[in-house]
């Protein structure tokens, strides 16, 4: 009988042992979802019109900024203006696409199985609903990672030009990542517990709706308003003042548009990632965590609230 | 044979509807088993409540000594369901789809190819491997859904109406194949409305009416449960007296009811239907005695309960 040598038995053995390790993270689900829906005509449609849009408006960005300068071959700064708008705009435009195609990607993820009549076929199966959850949400979240990916090109134009730092790529990525994974983990929760998928759909776009453009809409009508502490006598400015910055924090905070819009704009002035300080007059002034900070930890809290509960939703049975 | 499934007062209610009632019922290890019923009786919540999809309100279910209840991922892992609707996952290959059902259930992938081949080959399917799932006829859907349940080897197939849906050659196909199925020492509960394949196929039937058990045993049982009594048929020539022929049956003490067929009567024959209580010896008998009364008798055979004569006599035809 052949014996095969110690040292070759222990190397299939670890190599055993490393396939078993990789098979515990293996999801099915998440394969099944990926073959189906890069087999259909929408997932190329969606990537060419997001392509199209994302190269368009940059364009139109250049285009606006050189129409800006009266000379921009003798402006140094030219060059890194055109950078950060650019660099700007895709981060501005990614987020929207986290905004409105994740939850589309998802609000069906559930729903559309119980339509189908498929769900049925996946609850009598051991696949434990966590997998089942966490499947979609990671076919999903690699579509939308496949996107942001897709427009790295468009984006390394302002990496290429300069006046994008470091602290900016990171914090344009994290931000990005957070805001993909909130925004597919509420069109699953959706997903979760309605039957219909235009149930699940309209849910999810009313949230967004509300939370991401309205709000935008509602802060620049109303604290781009230029006189809204003027009324007040000068002695009333100050708390005016401080109670305007803490509400504009707090909306900042919450919507990711405005944090990345209002990040950026205070860490070019103070070159801090992390906190910045916004004088009040008479020397007074007020320390607060960049914008990005709040809503990353609040949108994975949120995020994995939601997680859970559409676990806990798929997990039970029909009563 | 042991029980394989054991169900104990189960009960569900929806709003004010009972739609089961206090069931017991149990299935052995090896059994085909057939539960009909008529619209409503509470079949399919049955099912449901057996593959872990539904709550039950009330009473107990145990699979290979899993409880429903408590141990539910337990029973998934050794029963496989079919529902009488489905769906399927149109762009997937017939190999990926019975590849992803396989990975559901943690099958290792060199075990998962290796047993698509086979079950492909037992279904009769191989040649459709590299098509698309929403390509397949429904016949072929049907059988691919039994390839699916079968990845993980169950020890227990549920079947919600198999033969829904399909023509009279994929009917006859699926029966065979449950027959093969069953030859591997699978248990099978199903349900139908198609008594013929119910009778044919089940080594035991149950019969549902408005959420409860109303007959339950084997067709013989099943049989003499609901009709104690024998029937015989006997057919005259055209020339014998029909009233004469029907004082002379009557006078035979074990008969208790004549029936004469006017609607199958041909233009040669005089049919009648007889109820008799008696056992193979009186029956005899009676044959002889008619004989020798002169009874031009062409056909005397007892007439064997279908089991749609059976499922008339048991319910009421209540639909709930």
């Amino acid at each position: 009988m052949l014996r095969v040598p110690g040292s070759l038995e222990k190397t299939i053995e670890k190599r055993m042992a490393w396939k078993r390790t990789l098979q515990r993270f293996n999801n099915p689900v998440i394969l099944k979802e990926i073959r189906s829906w890069m087999r259909t005509s929408q997932a190329f449609a969606v990537l060419t019109v997001y392509l199209i849009v994302i190269s368009l408006i940059v364009f139109i960005v250049y285009q606006v900024t050189l129409a800006s300068t009266s000379n921009p071959a003798s402006d140094p700064n030219f060059r890194q203006t055109v950078g950060k708008a650019i660099f700007g705009t895709v981060v501005i435009l990614e987020l929207l696409l986290a905004a409105l195609i994740g939850p589309a990607l998802t609000s069906g993820a559930v729903s559309s199985e119980r339509e189908r009549r498929t769900f049925d076929l996946l609850r009598t199966t051991t696949l434990s609903a966590r997998s089942f959850v966490l499947g979609k949400l990671g076919a999903a979240l690699l579509y939308l990672i496949l996107l942001i990916v897709a427009a790295m090109p468009i984006e390394s134009i302002a990496f290429l030009l300069g006046g994008v730092g470091l602290a900016e790529i990171l914090i344009s990525s994290l931000m990005m990542i957070v805001c993909a994974l909130f925004f597919c983990s509420l069109g699953l929760f959706f997903s979760s517990f309605m039957r219909r998928t235009l149930g699940s759909t309209v849910g999810a776009y009313v949230v967004i709706v509300l939370s991401v453009i309205l709000l935008v809409v509602a802060f620049v009508l109303i604290f781009m308003n230029p006189n809204l502490c003027d009324a007040r006598s000068a002695a009333n400015d100050l708390p005016c003042q401080k109670t305007l910055i803490v509400i504009v924090w707090i909306l900042a905070s919450t919507n990711p548009l405005l944090a990345a819009g209002i990040s950026e704009s205070m860490l070019t002035q103070s070159q801090n990632a992390i906190m910045a300080t916004m004088p009040l007059g008479s020397n007074l002034s007020v320390s607060l965590p960049l914008p990005w900070i709040p809503l990353v930890g609040l949108y994975i809290i949120l995020s994995v609230f939601m997680i859970w509960a559409s676990i806990h939703f798929v997990s039970r049975p029909d009563q | 044979m042991s029980d394989i499934v054991e169900i104990r007062s189960l009960s569900k209610q929806f709003g004010r509807r009972r739609a089961v009632d206090q069931l017991d019922l149990t299935v052995g290890q090896g059994e085909i088993f057939g539960l009909v019923g008529p619209n409503g009786a509470g079949k399919t919540t049955t099912l449901l409540m057996l593959v872990t999809l539904l709550r039950p309100d009330h009473g107990e279910i145990k699979v290979s000594g899993f409880s429903v209840a408590r141990e539910p991922r337990a029973v998934r892992a050794v029963i496989g369901f079919i529902p009488d609707v489905f769906g399927l996952y149109g762009n997937l290959t017939v190999a990926e789809y019975l590849d992803f059902f396989g990975a559901c259930y943690g099958i290792a992938s060199e075990q998962r190819r290796r047993l698509i081949g086979e079950l492909l080959e037992l279904v009769s399917i191989s040649h459709r491997r590299e098509d698309m799932v929403d390509t397949l006829s429904r016949g072929l859907q049907q059988r691919l859904a039994l390839a699916r349940v079968l990845m993980h080897d169950p020890q227990v197939l549920v079947l919600d109406e198999p033969a829904s849906g399909l023509d009279p050659r994929a009917r006859v196909e699926i029966r065979q194949l449950l027959i093969a199925i069953a030859k591997r020492g699978k248990t099978i509960i199903f349900s139908s409305h198609v008594l013929a394949d119910v009778a044919e196929l089940c080594s035991r039937v149950g019969i549902l009416e408005q959420g409860r058990l109303v007959a339950c045993g084997t067709l013989d049982q099943l049989n003499r449960q609901a009709a104690p009594h024998r029937f015989v048929r006997i057919e005259l020539m055209q020339g014998a007296n029909a009233s004469d022929s029907q004082q002379l049956l009557a006078s035979v003490p074990a008969v208790s009811h004549i029936r004469l067929k006017k609607e199958e009567a041909g233009a040669d024959r005089i049919i009648f239907e007889v109820e008799f209580q008696g056992n193979e010896a009186a029956l005899n008998q009676m044959l002889v005695r008619l004989l020798e009364k002169g009874l031009p008798i062409v056909h005397f055979g007892e007439v064997a309960q279908t089991l749609e004569d059976v499922f008339m006599q048991s319910t009421q035809g209540i639909v709930s």
